[in-house]
C-alpha cells in the first residue's frame, strides 16, 4: 500500500513540479511603436533636402574635404541601398525626392534593420559631411578624414519611421524614383541614387562570373571593377562588385543587358553598385 | 594478526547491514568488498583504533555523502555537456588521497590525474553505462536521487575488483538492488546559492520482506529561477525519480528491476574574457542571456531526459560461485539551444564589441589601431547591462523587418539534439576458488544509436529561412545545389520545428570480454586482468549534403576495431603497517564514433589513419596504516599513443567553418599523490592531501581538416607539443581538520590550487597559421605558450549536528565554501580559435595573400570560467 502511495506521489510530483521555465516567447509589441534600433525620442526640427544639403556643403564635397554640421538640420529620407546583398559594406544609400547621398556607418546588418524602403528621420547636427572621390557622404571622423560614424553615434541620430505610426503620417508620402543613368549628370544630380542602365555591355576579361576571387582578375579593395560600355553607360562607368557579395558568382552576360544599382562617383568614374542579385538579372 | 585481517571486512559487513537496516541480503556490494579486504594486505595492519576512526558518525556520513553527490552529480559532473570539462568521480576506499579528493576539491572542477571523464568507467549492477560514442558517463542523469546511488564500489585503476577491467581513471559500480537500500522514509530539504536554490527529496524503502520482496523509490526536485540562481541569466528545473523492485525467489535466484530518470531543464552560462569580466565587474558574467520586452531570457537551455531501465538476475550457483546478469535500456533525449545567425554575430561578448577592438592595449609593435574615442565609447557602452547582454528586441526587430521584404530570418534559436538509444547486456561470473584464489570473468554486449540533428527552436519573429549552407553563398548561388544542406528537399524553406543543417545517426556496437584472477601468496597479493573487445560502427545520413551528394545520404561503410589489454598488479605487505603496491597495464582502446568521422555533420567519410588508442599505465605506491597515522604516497605514469581528437571551429584563415581531426596524438600523464590522515585526539582528525602532476602532449600532431566551404581535406601539423591538459589544477593541496564530538561534526579545510591551464587552440598552432602570424623564423616555430588561469587558496567549513525529533534522527548540516570569497580563481576555459590577423588579397593581381594584424589580440583573450565566491548549502534530512 505504501509502495502504491509512493508511485502515486511520484506521478503527481512529476506533473506538478516540472513546469517549464522557458516559456513560449512572443514578438514584443513594443518593437513596432518603439523600434529597438535608433533614437525614438527624436522629433523633427528644421527639415533640409538632400539637394539643399549638398549645395550647402558643396565646397567640402567637391574638394574631398569635410565639415561638421553645426546647424540644427533634419533629413527625411528613404533607404535605397544597404549591405543586404553583401556588396555595399558599412554604408547605406538614401534618397529623398531631390537627390541621393551615401551614409557611412560602422555597423553590419544594416540591410536587416533598415531594409530598402525604410523611412528615416536623421538629426544631422554634429555629424560630418564631405566628399570621398567627390562623392557626397555623411559620416564621422576616422584617422583625421571623413569616414564611417560609429554605430552608437548613428543610433543616436536616426529614428526609424514605421508604417502605420503617427510619425509615418507626419513623414508623408515620399516618392523615390529609379532614374535612367546619364553619364553627363553631375554628382549632385545622380550620385547616391538608384539608376538603371540599359542595353549595356559588361567586360568579362575572359572570366565567367562577376567577381571571382581566384586571382583571375585584378582586385581593388577586394572588389572587381568591370567596365560598362554601350547603351547609356558613357565612357567612364564600371560595375563595382565585392568578392564578398552574395552574388559574386553570377555569370557574366554575353550580350547587352539592363542592370540596376546605386550610382557613386570616384574621381570622375561612375561606379555602379548592385545591391542584390535582383539588380543583375540581366534583362535585355 | 588474524583479527587484524578480518576487522576491515567485518566493518564493511557491519556498514552494509546497517545500511539495509539489518535486512538479510546475499548480494551486498560491501560484502564483496569485504571479501576483497580479506585478501588485501594493506589492510593487514589496520588496528581497531583506526578502524573506528574510519567509521564515520552518521551525521558526518550523511554530510559527506550528500556533499559528494551534490558537488559532483549536480554542480559539476555532466552539467556542462557543451563544455569539454568533466570530472572523474574516484573514491577508492583503501587510499586516503583517492577517498578524499572527490569531495575536498569540488569547487575547482578537479580532474583525477588530469584525465578526461572518458577514462572513467561506470557500471550499474555490473553493466557498463558509459556512452560508447564518446566514452563518457553523464553524472547529471543520476542527479537528485542521492539515496538511490549511495551504494557503489569505487575502484582505482589498479584496485582489483570483480566487475571490470578498471579504467585508467578508475571505475565505479553502482548497486541498484532494492534490498540494499535503506528501509525507511527519508525527507531531505536543502537551500543553497549555487546552480539551484532549493532541493527537496523523499525516499522510501521497504527493505527485504519476509516473502522476498523489496522496494525502494525516491523522488527529488531541484529548482532555481532567474531571480535566485547564482549566475545571472540561468535557472534550474529538475525532477528526478528512481524505483527499484527486487524479488528474492530463493537462496539461489533473485530478480531486480530498476528504473530512473531525471527530466531537467536548465539555462547554462558561458565563459568569457577577462576584459568582459572586468567591464561587467562580475567574475560570473554570463553572455548567454538578454532582455526581451524587459524580461530576462536565456539563449542556451539544455533539456535532458534519459529514462533508463535495468533488469538484473543474480544467480548464486553455490557458496563460491555466482553469476550476475543485467540488461540495460536507455532512451536518452538531450537538447541544447543556442542563438545562431547568418548576419552579424549578435553575442554581446563578440570581439568587435570590446574596447580593445578599437585600441591596442597590449603595446605591440606594428600597424595597430589606436582609436581612443571608439575605445571609450565601447567602454561606456559596456557599463549598460542591456549592451553587455543579448538584445533580443533588436533581433526580433531585424527579422520582422526582413519579413517585409520576404527575406530569410538572420537570427534564430537553434536546438541541437543528441539522442541515444542504448541497450546493454552483461554477465559476470565470480568464483572464489579457495581462500587464496579468486577468479571472475564477464561479457558485455552493447548497442548504441546516437541520433544527431538540429532543429529551429525559435525564429525570433522571422517567418522562415532556407536550408542552405550560408558559408557557401557567394562561391555558389544561394539556390545552387552545392549550397543545399539537403538536396533531396531542394531549396527548402525551414520553419520552427523543422530539422536543418544536419541529420544523422551514429551506430556503435561493442562486445567485450574480461577476466580477472587474483592470488594471495605469502606477503603478496597479485592479480592479472585481461580484456578483449570488438567494436563496429557506422553512420547513417538523412540529408544529402550539396557538397557531398554521393556520400552523405544513407549508410556509410562499417568500420571494425579489435581492442584489448592486460593489467598486472601486486600488493606487498612489508609488515608493521607498511605496504607497497605496483601495477602495470597496457591496453588498446577502439576510437568512439564521436572522433571517427571527418565531418559527420556533412558526410560519411571516416577520419584518415584512424587507429586504436594505445595506453600504457603504471603505478607505484607506498602506504602506512598505523594506530593514529595513515599515509598513502603514490606515483603514476601513463602514456597514450595514437589517440584521436576532433574539434570544429571557425577558421579565420579559410574564412569558413572547419572540421579538424587530430590523429596519432601522443600524451603522457605522470605525477605524485599524497594523502595523510592523523588522528590528533579521539575526536580531532587532520587530513592532508596533495598532488603535483603533469599531463601534456609529447609531440606535435598530424591534422586533417576540412573546410565547410570547399569540402576539401587539408593536411597540417599542429605544434601542440608541451600543451597541457586543461580545466583542472595540475597542482593541488589541502589540509583539513575534522572535529567530532557526540552528535556534532565540524570541519575546516584549506585548499590551494595551481597550474590551471586552459584548453589550447590547435588552430593557433597550425604550421601555416604560425607562418601567417609571423612566428616562423629561420626554420624555427615560435609556438605561443598555453594560456593559464589563476590558481589560489580557498577555505571551506562545515558544521553538522544530529537531533532526535519524535524519536527519529534529524540531521542538520551547513556547508560554507570559499569563506574568503576568492572569486578570481579560474576553473578552466579555452583559448579562442580566431587569429590575430586577417587574410587580405594584395591590391592588383589578387594572387598573393598577405596578412594584416588585428588590433584585438585573441591570444591574450582566452575565455575563462571562474570559481564561485562564497557559497553555502544548508541541508536537513529526517528519517522516520
Amino acid at each position: 500500500m505504501k509502495t502504491k502511495s509512493f508511485i502515486i506521489a511520484l506521478m503527481a510530483g512529476a506533473f506538478a513540479l516540472t513546469a517549464c521555465q522557458d516559456k513560449d516567447w512572443e514578438v514584443p509589441d513594443s518593437i513596432i511603436s518603439q523600434p529597438p534600433y535608433g533614437n525614438n525620442d527624436l522629433v523633427a526640427g528644421p527639415i533640409v533636402t538632400i539637394a539643399e544639403l549638398q549645395t550647402q556643403f558643396s565646397s567640402a564635397i567637391s574638394s574631398d574635404n569635410y565639415k561638421q554640421i553645426t546647424d540644427d538640420l533634419w533629413l527625411r529620407c528613404v533607404v535605397t541601398g544597404n549591405d543586404f546583398g553583401g556588396n555595399i559594406y558599412k554604408q547605406i544609400s538614401v534618397q529623398d525626392e531631390t537627390a541621393g547621398i551615401i551614409i557611412g556607418i560602422n555597423g553590419s546588418d544594416q540591410g536587416a534593420f533598415m531594409p530598402v524602403g525604410q523611412k528615416l528621420l536623421i538629426s544631422l547636427k554634429d555629424l560630418y559631411i564631405g566628399g570621398y572621390g567627390n562623392q557626397a557622404q555623411i559620416g564621422g571622423l576616422y584617422n583625421g578624414g571623413l569616414g564611417r560614424m560609429e554605430l552608437s553615434t548613428w543610433k543616436q541620430h536616426v529614428r526609424l519611421i514605421m508604417d502605420g505610426t503617427e510619425e509615418a503620417k507626419a513623414f508623408g508620402a515620399m516618392k523615390v524614383d529609379t532614374i535612367d543613368f546619364d553619364p553627363n549628370k553631375t554628382m549632385a544630380q545622380q550620385g547616391g541614387r538608384v539608376v538603371r542602365l540599359k542595353n549595356v555591355t559588361i567586360s568579362g576579361d575572359g572570366t565567367q562570373i562577376v567577381a571571382p576571387d581566384d586571382g583571375s582578375v585584378s582586385l581593388v579593395s577586394n572588389c572587381v571593377n568591370r567596365t560598362i560600355s554601350g547603351g547609356n553607360a558613357g565612357s567612364k562607368c564600371v560595375l563595382r562588385t565585392s568578392t564578398y557579395a552574395d552574388f559574386k558568382g553570377v555569370a557574366l552576360p554575353k550580350q547587352p543587358v539592363e542592370l540596376y544599382g546605386i550610382a557613386t562617383i570616384y574621381r570622375g568614374t561612375w561606379q555602379i553598385l548592385a545591391r542584390t542579385q535582383t539588380d543583375l538579372t540581366w534583362t535585355k | 594478526m588474524k583479527i587484524k585481517h578480518l576487522l576491515p571486512s567485518l566493518i564493511s559487513v557491519r556498514a552494509c547491514l546497517h545500511s539495509a537496516k539489518r535486512k538479510t541480503s546475499l548480494f551486498c556490494p560491501r560484502l564483496i568488498a569485504a571479501s576483497l579486504y580479506l585478501v588485501a594486505p594493506l589492510s593487514y595492519a589496520q588496528t581497531i583504533e583506526t578502524a573506528v576512526v574510519d567509521t564515520l558518525s552518521s551525521v558526518e556520513e550523511e554530510m559527506l555523502s550528500d556533499d559528494s553527490n551534490f558537488t559532483f552529480t549536480e554542480s559539476q559532473l555532466g552539467e556542462n555537456d557543451d563544455i569539454t570539462s568533466d570530472v572523474i568521480h574516484i573514491n577508492s576506499t583503501t587510499n586516503v588521497y583517492a577517498s578524499q579528493i572527490s569531495w575536498a576539491w569540488t569547487g575547482i572542477w578537479f580532474k583525477y590525474r588530469a584525465l578526461d571523464n572518458a577514462y572513467n568507467d561506470v557500471y550499474m549492477n555490473g553493466v557498463q553505462v558509459n556512452n560508447p560514442e564518446n566514452g563518457r558517463f553523464t553524472y547529471s542523469t543520476i542527479g537528485g536521487m542521492n539515496d538511490a546511488v549511495r551504494n557503489k564500489d569505487d575502484v582505482g585503476p589498479f584496485d582489483p575488483n570483480n566487475f571490470s577491467f578498471s579504467a585508467i581513471g578508475g571505475s565505479s559500480n553502482y548497486n541498484l538492488r532494492a534490498s540494499q537500500m535503506a528501509a525507511d522514509h527519508k525527507v531531505t530539504l536543502s537551500g543553497t546559492n549555487r546552480n539551484y536554490t532549493l532541493r527537496g527529496m523523499y525516499s522510501f524503502g521497504t527493505g527485504l520482506s519476509n516473502d522476498g520482496w523489496a522496494f525502494f523509490g525516491t523522488v527529488g526536485y531541484r529548482w532555481s529561477n532567474m531571480q535566485t540562481a547564482n549566475v545571472k541569466g540561468t535557472f534550474y528545473n529538475s525532477f528526478s525519480y528512481f524505483m527499484s523492485v527486487q524479488k528474492v525467489i530463493n537462496e539461489k535466484h533473485s530478480l531486480n528491476l530498476a528504473t530512473w530518470g531525471s527530466p531537467t531543464e536548465r539555462a547554462t552560462a558561458g565563459a568569457s574574457t577577462d576584459e568582459a569580466y572586468w567591464l561587467a565587474n562580475d567574475y560570473q558574467y554570463n553572455p548567454y542571456w538578454g532582455y526581451q520586452g524587459g524580461k530576462k531570457r536565456a539563449s542556451r537551455i539544455v533539456t535532458t531526459f534519459e529514462p533508463s531501465v535495468l533488469a538484473t538476475w543474480d544467480f548464486k550457483i553455490n557458496e563460491d560461485m555466482k553469476l550476475t546478469t543485467s540488461a540495460f535500456l536507455k532512451i536518452a533525449k538531450y537538447r541544447s539551444t543556442k542563438l545562431n545567425y547568418s548576419g552579424t554575430n549578435p553575442h554581446p561578448d563578440y570581439w568587435k564589441r570590446f574596447p580593445s577592438y578599437n585600441y591596442d592595449v597590449w603595446g605591440r609593435e606594428g600597424d595597430y589601431n589606436y582609436d581612443a574615442d571608439a575605445f571609450w565609447t565601447s567602454h561606456e557602452n559596456w557599463q549598460d547591462e542591456h549592451y553587455r547582454q543579448i538584445n533580443f528586441d533588436e533581433l526580433y526587430f531585424a527579422n520582422t523587418q526582413l519579413n517585409k521584404i520576404g527575406a530569410d530570418a538572420i537570427y534564430w534559436i537553434e536546438a541541437r539534439h543528441n539522442n541515444h538509444l542504448m541497450s546493454n547486456l552483461s554477465s559476470t561470473y565470480d568464483w572464489n576458488i579457495n581462500k587464496d584464489m579468486k577468479f571472475s570473468a564477464g561479457i558485455q554486449l552493447l548497442s548504441n544509436r546516437g541520433s544527431h540533428y538540429r532543429t529551429i527552436d525559435d525564429l525570433l519573429g522571422g517567418e522562415f529561412f532556407h536550408n542552405t549552407n550560408t558559408y557557401l553563398v557567394g562561391d555558389y548561388q544561394q539556390t545552387s545545389t552545392e549550397a543545399m544542406y539537403d538536396v533531396n528537399h531542394g531549396y527548402q524553406k525551414i520553419i520552427e520545428g523543422d530539422r536543418y543543417g544536419y541529420d544523422y545517426d551514429l551506430w556503435n556496437q561493442d562486445i567485450k570480454l574480461w577476466t580477472n584472477f587474483s592470488l594471495q601468496r605469502k606477503i603478496t597479493h597479485n592479480y592479472i586482468t585481461a580484456k578483449l573487445g570488438g567494436r563496429r560502427m557506422w553512420r547513417e545520413g538523412f540529408m544529402r549534403n550539396g557538397l557531398f551528394q554521393d556520400n552523405s545520404y544513407g549508410k556509410s561503410g562499417k568500420a571494425h576495431f579489435l581492442d584489448g589489454g592486460v593489467k598486472l598488479g601486486s600488493v606487498i605487505n612489508l609488515g608493521k603497517g607498511h605496504g607497497v603496491n605496483v601495477g602495470l597495464a597496457y591496453e588498446q582502446k577502439a576510437p568512439g564514433a564521436s572522433v571517427a568521422f571527418m565531418c559527420p555533420e556533412m558526410n560519411n567519410d571516416y577520419v584518415l589513419a584512424l587507429k586504436n588508442e594505445k595506453v600504457f599505465s603504471s603505478e607505484l605506491g607506498y602506504a602506512y596504516f598505523g594506530r593514529w597515522f595513515r599515509l598513502n604516497l603514490t606515483g603514476y605514469y601513463y602514456r597514450v599513443n595514437d589517440a584521436n581528437e576532433w574539434q570544429q571551429f571557425y577558421n579565420d584563415d579559410s574564412n569558413s567553418f572547419s572540421y579538424n581531426s587530430l590523429t596519432g596524438v601522443k600524451r603522457e600523464y605522470y605525477g605524485v599523490e599524497l594523502g595523510v590522515k592523523i588522528k590528533l585526539t579521539s575526536s580531532l582528525t587532520l587530513t592532508a592531501l596533495g598532488t603535483y602532476s603533469e599531463a601534456k602532449y609529447v609531440d606535435d600532431t598530424k591534422v586533417n581538416w576540412m573546410s565547410s566551404t570547399t569540402g576539401v581535406i587539408n593536411q597540417e601539423i599542429c605544434h601542440n607539443k608541451g600543451m597541457r591538459q586543461s580545466g583542472t589544477p595540475l597542482a593541488a593541496a589541502s589540509i583539513g581538520l575534522n572535529y567530532r564530538i557526540k552528535r556534532w561534526y565540524l570541519g575546516l579545510t584549506g585548499n590551494y590550487y595551481d597550474r590551471i591551464y586552459l584548453s589550447y587552440s590547435p588552430n593557433m598552432r597550425y604550421e601555416k597559421n604560425l607562418q601567417n602570424s609571423g612566428r616562423y623564423h629561420a626554420g624555427e616555430y615560435d609556438v605561443p605558450s598555453q594560456a593559464k588561469g589563476n590558481g589560489g587558496f580557498m577555505l571551506d567549513a562545515s558544521i553538522g549536528r544530529q537531533f532526535i525529533v519524535f524519536r527519529n534522527p534529524l540531521s542538520v548540516n551547513l556547508q560554507l565554501c570559499n569563506l574568503t570569497n576568492r572569486r578570481n580563481i579560474s576553473t578552466g576555459g579555452y583559448e579562442q580559435s580566431r587569429s590575430n590577423y586577417s587574410i587580405t588579397e594584395t591590391e592588383g593581381s589578387g594572387t598573393e595573400v598577405t596578412t594584416k594584424p588585428r588590433t584585438y589580440n585573441f591570444e591574450k583573450n582566452p575565455k575563462k570560467f571562474y570559481a564561485q565566491g562564497f557559497n553555502f548549502m544548508l541541508n536537513l534530512n529526517y528519517r522516520f
